[in-house]
């Protein structure tokens, strides 16, 4: 099991209030896994991704990654699993404006130590792998959105991780753009990276292997297989444009 | 490895934004500056002080004739002592082994004339071991010498300046002037002394360049002193070792005081001694001086938290990026600190630009003398980054402390 999630409670205190965002979740990822986590917002999918992204602790619970226990761990810890294991692809591409296209590729690497050269040539692969090889000195913003997400997943995949998690890829695109990018993972995916992806659109899901559905901070249900697929095709039929 | 990362993104971002940056350095340009500008001050009147000391030369002695006035000059007449005499040298020279030479001198206020040319100088009546004593060599011709003084020839021995006041750019060898109602020949030319006017420190100097020397004896016959016989305005004292002269300066006060039969007509001005004063009065200007450099240093290292806390806001997105990617929190402290102090060590070697055109100009404009030092440049660039550390830590350390989520989702 790569991602091991038992009975994880989070816990915010907002003002004078507390802020259960999960409420008791158990989820389990086996490698190579596509998993798409759905549920409308304030259903606690995104604080369920920072903990599977490392980038927060649960209040209550165990988190096993790829057999570490996560808990525990540290900052340097934390951020030295982070920077291996897992990748994170943005709503929102949260590229570095102030460094160019290939520089943005180089940073997780730089930070796990790798020395210039090999830096330089390993962005440059991932980048030619996403077909933006020309862009390479540009800067984010002389970027169109679809390019901007194409350079966060040259980014992700720069470090080699286990897990991509993918947050909303395709809110910030036009269809045909997201629909490219939803392409790149499933083919990533094929590859054998492990893919957690968080949407609301559950045409999106339809790459995914397994769907889980949340809300109010817990797991309603999980879908695989053919009774995944025809709730996704009932889904996508009754919202379908007709053609023309 | 990450070092030479975070060096490259704190220029990027220092040029990113090129006016802030220059207005954030101010304060740590300002407050280098005076630093510089301060030490080369100190460092320039220190140096000056040094060169005057020198010319009253380091290892000298001078005993000056104090007139009295008064009950203390009837004092003095009652118990027989008529102020710095001829005879004091000698007693001096006979009682301390570690003399080397005692030049007596007797200044005499005539009027000196070549044709109708008259030189500004004073009259110095005093023996052949001035020269040595005070290591002051003629340049032409030759000094006074000890026949000279035996016989009481009407000799002279004029210093540069006197020389162009008299005869300008002729040759004033084997010529005779007129000293009061005498003639001497004039037979030796003194080298040219270098003389700044003091002005950072406490010591005067006469010009010596305008003196004109002659044998004491022969100022003794021609221009007699009826109520001091024998009397000296000034003994110059030559002590072998300089490491010895407080000692016996202590010691010739004492001698002198008893000969004198205890009356202190006369004074010792230990040159080494004026140093240590000159430099106390420095310091008052240089605590003046240091203030004001540190409150601009102070100054300026709260525009550069004030900066970097605007900085660390507007890339918080950035903050939350990296540390997705795999940044520590020591880190990201590091970037913030790094560019912090890119800052303040650029300010500060723009600061020792400044102050280096500041020490000049107070040179051009006051006439001070400003000495700028490797020293004093390597004490502001370590200064500016002290500030840079100091006031960037806080800052580095929100940075550092941000939670990640917030930081992404900030807009």
């Amino acid at each position: 099991m790569l991602i091991e999630v038992q009975d994880i409670t989070k816990t915010y205190i907002m003002g004078d209030s507390e802020v259960h965002a999960l409420r008791g979740v158990s989820l389990g990822v086996e490698h190579g896994e596509y998993v798409a986590v759905m549920g409308p917002s304030g259903s606690g999918k995104s604080t369920l991704m920072h903990l599977i992204g490392c980038l927060d602790r649960p209040s209550t619970g165990h988190y096993t990654l790829d057999g570490t226990p996560v808990e525990d761990l540290d900052d340097v810890a934390l951020s030295a699993l982070r920077n291996r294991k897992i990748s994170f692809v943005f709503q929102s591409f949260n590229l570095i404006s102030q460094l160019s296209v290939a520089e943005n590729v180089e940073v997780p690497l730089i930070y796990r130590g790798t020395p210039r050269e090999e830096r330089e040539q390993l962005a440059a692969q991932k980048l030619a792998s996403v077909g933006l090889a020309h862009r390479r000195n540009h800067r984010p913003n002389e970027l169109s959105g679809g390019e901007c997400q194409r350079v966060a997943i040259a980014r992700a995949l720069v470090s080699d991780p286990d897990i991509v998690l993918a947050d909303e890829p395709t809110g910030n695109l036009d269809t045909k753009t997201g629909e490219e990018v939803m392409a790149i993972l499933a083919e990533l995916n094929d590859s054998g990276t492990t893919i957690v992806m968080v949407t609301h659109d559950i045409v999106k899901a339809k790459h995914a292997k397994r769907l889980v559905q949340m809300s109010d901070g817990k797991i309603d249900r999980q879908l695989v297989g053919e009774e995944k697929d025809r709730i996704i095709n009932q889904f996508e039929a009754m919202t379908a444009v007709p053609a023309a | 490895m990450q070092q030479s990362e975070h060096l490259r993104i704190g220029v990027r971002s220092i040029l990113a934004h090129k006016l802030r940056s220059l207005l954030t350095t101010l304060g740590i340009i300002f407050g280098v500056a005076a630093v510089v500008s301060m030490l080369s001050i100190a460092d320039g009147a220190r140096r000056e002080a040094v060169e005057q000391i020198r010319l009253l030369g380091t290892n000298n002695i001078r005993i000056n004739h104090v007139e009295l006035t008064g009950d203390l000059k009837e004092l003095a007449d009652a118990k027989g002592s008529s102020g710095l005499t001829h005879s004091d040298g000698s007693v001096l020279m006979r009682n301390l082994p570690n003399l080397t030479g005692v030049a007596p001198l007797r200044f005499v206020d005539e009027p000196v004339l070549f044709g109708n040319r008259e030189a500004t100088g004073r009259v110095v009546g005093t023996t052949a071991d001035y020269s040595r004593v005070t290591d002051f060599k003629a340049a032409r011709g030759r000094f006074i010498s000890p026949l000279d003084v035996r016989e009481g020839k009407r000799v002279a021995v004029i210093g540069a300046a006197a020389k162009a006041e008299l005869f300008g750019y002729r040759n004033p060898i084997g010529r005779k002037i007129r000293i009061g109602d005498a003639w001497f020949t004039v037979v030796g030319l003194m080298e040219s002394k270098t003389i700044r006017e003091a002005r950072a420190s406490v010591i005067q100097l006469r010009d010596i360049n305008t003196d004109i020397y002659t044998p004491i004896t022969a100022v003794n016959s021609r221009f007699p002193a009826p109520d001091r016989k024998g009397g000296v305005s000034e003994i110059a004292v030559q002590v072998s070792d300089a490491n010895q002269v407080e000692t016996t300066s202590g010691i010739v006060k004492r001698i002198l005081t008893r000969a004198h039969n205890g009356i202190e007509d006369f004074e010792i001005v230990v040159p080494a001694e004026l140093l240590a004063q000159a430099q106390s009065t420095q310091r008052v200007f240089n605590v003046v001086m240091g203030a004001i450099a540190g409150i601009s240093l102070l100054v300026g290292g709260i525009g550069i938290m004030n900066i970097m806390l605007t900085t660390v806001t507007e890339r918080t997105k950035e903050i939350g990026v990296r540390r997705a990617l795999g940044a520590t929190e020591d880190s990201i402290m590091r970037q913030f600190l790094v560019e912090t102090v890119l800052i303040s060590v650029a300010g500060g070697l723009a600061g020792i630009v400044v102050g280096a055109v500041m020490a000049r100009a107070i040179n051009v404009f006051a006439g001070w003398e400003t000495v700028i030092s490797m020293y004093s440049a390597t004490i502001a660039f370590g200064i500016s980054g002290l500030v840079g550390v100091l006031f960037g830590l806080y800052p580095a350390r929100r940075a550092a402390q941000m939670d990640p989520i917030t930081a992404l989702r900030f807009e």
